[in-house]
């Protein structure tokens, strides 16, 4: 497959130095984050006379930051789609759901660094004149939640929230909304029917949040990385910040990487680092020093490579899509040579039928068909022509429904099909059946 | 999440025996007004249903209707309303569940990991399948989707609360002998990789509990 060269600076990580998870003692307590250095990205904007609501926006939208939950769309271009400032309230919601498998980076970020979060919620917030950011948590993550509704009362305290920010007429207010167990409500719209307190069905979009939102009111959506990153380029400055990691795709990236590596784990280095380097150096190579099979690069939507797509492959959306994949969340799963790829792939479409929320037909019937069929052929009942099928669902379901969820259920299934035929192949029955020929009984 | 929306989703009849009696049917003053500072939160009192049903959760132990409909008067929405929700989302128990739920994440990471071999070993110990709930009232166990601490993988979480990480079969026979003694386990910090290196460890002095990431097992079953 030809690869696009991009250009990027990740090669030097090793002297890489952490900001969104530095190396400081206690950083999750606010008196030490302030210590560090912590709410003085804030206290520029609100105080000094650098900063109005625009340059902040436009700082961001120049620092090249992409969102970091899955979409890597410009955040500061996803600010500037706020309507003018009326009479309305104006909402801002955190994305902290974290429920794409394989992905957990933002449980540690809110664990380690809950003001960072905070200080780039209200520099946003700011930026956007939000009356109130949700920050909604999934509701597994119950502990965290606590932890954080702590932190977030001390920074109330200190009169960083609330009313008259550091004194100045700047008001805004955070509140932690706690989930209740559904996939589907990391999904934007899906997330605002949540806060409204509903089921949580997505919405067909137009409207776009910014135009009609959470409670009917302008919103935007950030993931929790991608806000954390906020305060670091007001401090530090959108080159500097640009500078970081691949050109396309800039900044710090946590990478959050399971399976059969030696040393799995939330690791935080420059974004377009190679997968390699990641796999073999950063996690200390393969367990037991099996051989690499597949890796998924950005949580369980993202398709699948083969050990041998890998080489000289960077961990940025434009890296990714030349190769046939894509970011995501950057949550890579790594599985080794014993891996049954049918299994996997029965249990992944398992997870979508499970989440599927039913609105859409092509969704509802397209994942439990998937799950079905994958499972068939697992089991040795499938035929050859079964994977063709297979694949001819996955068209039918791809990009026809209200939300992604129906084709991040295809994807990974047309994916590790094309990509281990063989196996699947292997594992149907030894049919006389050819391909695309009728089944005559 | 529990049931397709084209489904018509109904609650399981619940058991005579796990009814909540009538005069326990209350919320005390000081209850009521933690529901009304939920209820503050919100622009709109619906955006408070899903605290309050957790809430009512805590104290009932699971949402039976007559559960869902105090949480739904208390805050003056619609009892439809409030149903929906409690319906639509996993981790609202609609029927009385064992003392301590044993969720082990089989998904994705876990799955590749070793999270059936848990599953598997905590059904033979206790006797029961997934979803169903010890004779002694005090286990249920099931198999999840990811929990977001793949990296820890194979993992489970204890009756929505605390996360176990790094399973082994010894540790889930640990687990189910401190909870057989009424302790829950504590809550654990993951050590970062770099921190280890750069830090000499965990970050955070206030953990009691700490674990790291390490190197998975093999997978015995998947599935
Ligand atoms: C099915 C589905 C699930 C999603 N889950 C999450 C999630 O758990 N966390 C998240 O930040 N974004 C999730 N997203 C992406 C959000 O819809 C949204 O794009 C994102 O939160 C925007 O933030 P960002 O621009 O900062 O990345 C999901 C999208 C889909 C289609
Ligand atoms: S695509 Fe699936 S999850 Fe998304 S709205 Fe339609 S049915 Fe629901
Ligand atoms: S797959 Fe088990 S925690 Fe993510």
């Amino acid at each position: 497959m030809e690869q696009k060269k991009v250009e990027s600076n990740a090669g030097n990580w090793k002297e890489y130095t952490r900001v969104l998870l530095p190396p400081v003692r206690d950083l999750h307590r606010l008196d030490v984050y302030e210590k560090q250095g912590g709410y003085s990205a804030l206290r520029s904007v609100l105080k000094g006379d650098k900063w109005d609501p625009k340059s902040v926006g436009d700082a961001v939208k120049s620092s090249g930051l992409r969102g970091r939950g899955g979409a890597a769309f410009n955040a500061g271009l996803k600010w500037s789609f706020m309507p003018p400032v009326d009479e309305r309230p104006r909402y801002l919601c955190c994305n902290g759901d974290e429920s794409e498998p394989g992905t957990f980076k933002d449980r540690q970020l809110m664990e380690y660094n809950p003001h960072l979060v905070f200080e780039g919620i209200l520099i946003a917030a700011y930026s956007m004149s939000i009356t109130t950011t949700f920050i909604y948590v999934r509701g597994e993550y119950a502990d965290w939640i606590k932890h954080m509704e702590g932190e977030l009362k001390k920074a109330y305290d200190k009169g960083f929230v609330g009313k008259n920010i550091m004194g100045t007429d700047f008001s805004t207010d955070i509140v932690i909304h706690k989930g209740a167990g559904a996939y589907i409500c990391g999904e934007e719209t899906s997330l605002m029917e949540s806060l409204e307190g509903k089921r949580a069905y997505p919405r067909s979009k137009p409207p776009f949040p910014a135009a009609y939102g959470v409670f009917g009111m302008p919103t935007t959506i950030n993931n929790v990385e991608t806000l954390a990153c906020v305060p670091l380029i007001i401090d530090r400055g959108a080159d500097w910040f640009a500078g970081i990691g691949a050109k396309t795709h800039a900044g710090p990236l946590l990478y959050g990487i399971s399976g059969h590596v030696n040393r799995p784990g939330v690791y935080e280095y420059p974004s377009g680092m190679l997968m390699t380097d990641l796999i073999y150096d950063v996690c200390k190579g393969m367990r037991g020093g099996k051989k690499l099979k597949a890796v998924v690069p950005g949580g369980s939507s993202t398709p699948v490579l083969r050990a041998d797509m890998i080489e000289g492959v960077c961990m940025d959306s434009d890296s990714l899509r030349a190769v046939g994949s894509m970011l995501g969340t950057g949550g890579m799963l790594v599985m080794d040579e014993d891996t049954d790829m049918v299994k996997w792939l029965r249990r992944v479409s398992h997870f979508y039928h499970h989440e599927s929320c039913g609105q859409c037909t092509p969704c509802r019937e397209g994942t439990g068909w998937l799950e079905d069929l994958v499972g068939k052929i697992d089991d040795g009942e499938g035929n050859l022509r079964d994977l063709d099928i297979l694949i001819d669902l996955c068209y039918q379901m791809e990009g026809r429904t209200v939300c992604a969820l129906a084709d991040a259920a295809a994807w990974p299934v047309r994916y590790t099909i094309d990509r281990f035929r063989s196996e699947f192949e292997a594992k149907c029955r030894a049919s006389h059946v050819a391909t695309g020929d009728l089944q005559i009984a | 999440m529990s049931g397709h929306g084209a489904e018509i989703v109904t609650l399981p009849k619940i058991n005579p025996a796990d009814a909540i009696p009538a005069d326990k049917l209350v919320f005390t003053a000081e209850e009521k007004a933690q529901l009304q500072e939920y209820k503050s939160r919100y622009p709109e009192a619906e955006g408070a249903v899903m605290r309050g049903l957790w809430f009512a959760q805590e104290k009932f132990g699971f949402l039976p209707p007559e559960v869902i409909r105090l949480v739904a008067d208390e805050l003056g929405i619609e009892y439809a309303r409030a149903y929906g929700v409690a319906t639509f989302y996993t981790q609202y128990y609609k029927q009385k569940m064992g003392k301590y739920v044993l969720d082990v994440c089989t998904c994705f990471s876990c799955q590749v990991c070793g999270g059936y071999d848990m599953l598997h070993h905590l059904e033979e110990k206790l006797g029961i399948k997934p979803g169903e709930t010890t004779d002694d009232g005090l286990f249920s166990i099931q198999g999840v989707e990811c929990l977001g601490a793949c990296g820890s993988a194979p993992m489970l979480q204890v009756t929505n609360g605390p996360y176990v990480f790094n399973l082994t079969e010894d540790k889930l026979d640990a687990l189910v002998d401190s909870l057989r003694s009424g302790k829950m386990p504590p809550f654990t910090s993951v050590t970062l990789p770099q921190d280890e290196e750069e830090m000499g460890g965990n970050r955070r002095s206030d953990a009691a509990a700490v674990a790291t990431y390490q190197t998975p097992p093999v997978a015995g079953a998947v599935e």
